[in-house]
């Protein structure tokens, strides 16, 4: 099918979710601000659940929140990610094709990423994700060769930073928001931190300490 | 690197109460545990008297949940040659085992523990653990069975069933399991709560107006969880929309809806980026 590009943003508040609560398996939404047809542009991700993720009532309510979030700020909802709290199994499950089934309806080119937990080191040559698009019915895996990660040592690093310096802890999912309503789920504040790490000036700084 | 006690301007008896209090609220906070933990242990050791034993047991299980071999072998290494042949010290020996994912090395481990004594609980579940972390999720279940038949009023295991049938799609026994656990925990409304989330999922009207009743009572007992009340909104609403109610349960549950969307916004005011949509 069609090419899916993944944005830094996206990616690395995924991953610190997965970093964040290593014990649960978690879930989220995958956005795009793009408009429809053509290459889906993953531009952000929602960080949602990290406990009883096969349970309807906040998945819906997660859903809808989104959804209306969406509307209100020119973004789409065109995926879902999940990482499953046993690293050895990364297969989606079923309550993962079931939401990115419903994802579907209202997306074309929806994609359903798992992000592989055995393969999340420091130093991975390879973004540790596995993504799948619908073909008919079914969730097909995607041909590597049509998923775009641009600048993934950069982004690599980025995550690695806010891992070292403990600013993971910054991340909100919905799970969080529901226990404490103050925190925002929309991430402003851990978006404006990774955007400055992703500035120009911070890169030429890193990739001149990596290539040493 | 500063020290904790350099960081946060701490004593060594207040680095030590506060792994007491960690300890008697059972936190898993284990990277937190293991910085206080390993300076307490390193530069203090003589000061701490006897607590240095549960000290070591509580770091030494951190240090496995943070992948750190070392401090988990030397804190054993000091148990063993404290309490030589206790079955606690074996127990916390498959453990690493355990975090080494050398599995059959740790049963044989536990099956020793339960060869000398049949009732050790903690061994019996750690075999379960075992089979959890392997992912064989059809025998966990049955393991864990097998033992409530034995050790009925064990919460934890109630609990640990409930989360391993949700995951299997299994919402009966899950409700079953929360149903045990509501009886013996009639004040805790996160029982309630999740029984009601399970109800919910399980759909069908008679089952949504559970859920509703549950997720009532789980406000009753604690007006502040907002799942709860996002569960009344929602499980209300579900049922005043169903064409198989009457209009007096319609007109109720609208209200209840109604009730519940005022008290979330409610919730809500002051906080303006997190306005409630959908409601």
């Amino acid at each position: 099918m069609g090419e899916v590009e993944l944005s830094c943003l996206a990616y690395v508040k995924m991953y610190l979710h997965g970093c964040l609560f290593p014990r649960c398996s978690v879930n989220g939404l995958l956005l795009s601000s793009s408009p429809a047809g053509g290459a889906v542009c993953v531009t952000d991700c929602v960080p949602l659940l990290h406990s009883h993720l096969p349970l309807a009532p906040i998945t819906q309510l997660g859903l809808t929140q989104v959804d209306v979030w969406c509307a209100q700020t020119q973004q789409r909802i065109v995926g879902y990610y999940q990482a499953n709290a046993c690293v050895s199994d990364n297969s989606p499950t079923p309550c993962a094709l079931k939401i990115a089934d419903k994802i579907a309806e209202q997306c074309n080119n929806a994609v359903l990423l798992m992000i592989d937990g055995g393969k999340m080191s420091p130093d991975y040559r390879v973004p540790p994700i596995v993504m799948y698009e619908r073909k008919d019915t079914r969730w097909t895996l995607k041909d590597k060769h049509t998923i775009m990660l641009r600048q993934w040592e950069e982004t690599r690093e980025i995550a690695n930073q806010l891992l070292d310096s403990g600013d993971h802890s910054l991340l909100v999912d919905f799970d969080s928001h529901l226990d404490d309503i103050t925190r925002d789920w929309t991430n402003q504040k851990l978006n404006a931190k990774i955007a400055e790490l992703a500035s120009p000036a911070n890169v030429c700084t890193w990739m001149s300490r990596v290539e040493k | 690197m500063a020290s904790v006690s350099e960081m946060y301007d701490v004593t060594w008896e207040e680095m030590r109460d506060k792994l007491r209090k960690w300890r008697e609220d059972n936190h898993r906070n284990s990277e937190q545990i293991v910085d206080v933990g390993e300076e307490l242990i390193n530069e203090h050791a003589s000061k701490l008297g006897d607590d240095i034993w549960i000290i070591y047991e509580q770091v030494m299980i951190a240090a496995l949940d943070c992948s750190r071999d070392d401090l988990a072998w030397t804190c054993l290494q000091e148990l063993k040659r404290q309490f030589p042949g206790s079955q606690r010290v074996k127990r916390l020996a498959g453990m690493r085992l355990e975090a080494l994912e050398k599995y059959e090395d740790a049963s044989k481990q536990y099956d020793s523990i339960l060869q000398d004594d049949p009732t050790n609980t903690a061994a019996r579940k750690r075999k379960i653990s075992i089979l959890k972390a392997q992912g064989k999720s059809a025998e966990a279940i049955r393991e864990l069975n097998e033992y409530l038949e034995q050790f009925v009023g064990d919460q934890e295991a109630w609990h640990e069933l409930s989360e391993l049938y949700i995951n299997e799609h299994d919402y009966g026994k899950a409700a079953f399991c929360l149903e045990e656990l509501m009886m013996t925990n009639p004040h805790n409304h996160l029982y309630c709560e999740q029984y009601a989330e399970v109800k919910y999922t399980q759909g069908g009207l008679e089952n949504l107006e559970l859920s509703r009743k549950y997720f009532a009572q789980a406000l009753k007992l604690n007006n502040r969880n907002m799942r709860a009340l996002f569960g009344l909104y929602m499980s209300a609403s579900h049922i005043a929309a169903s064409p198989k109610v009457n209009a007096t349960v319609k007109k109720a549950n609208v209200k209840y809806a109604t009730w519940a969307t005022n008290q979330i916004n409610r919730a809500y005011q002051g906080n303006v980026t997190n306005r409630v949509p959908g409601c």
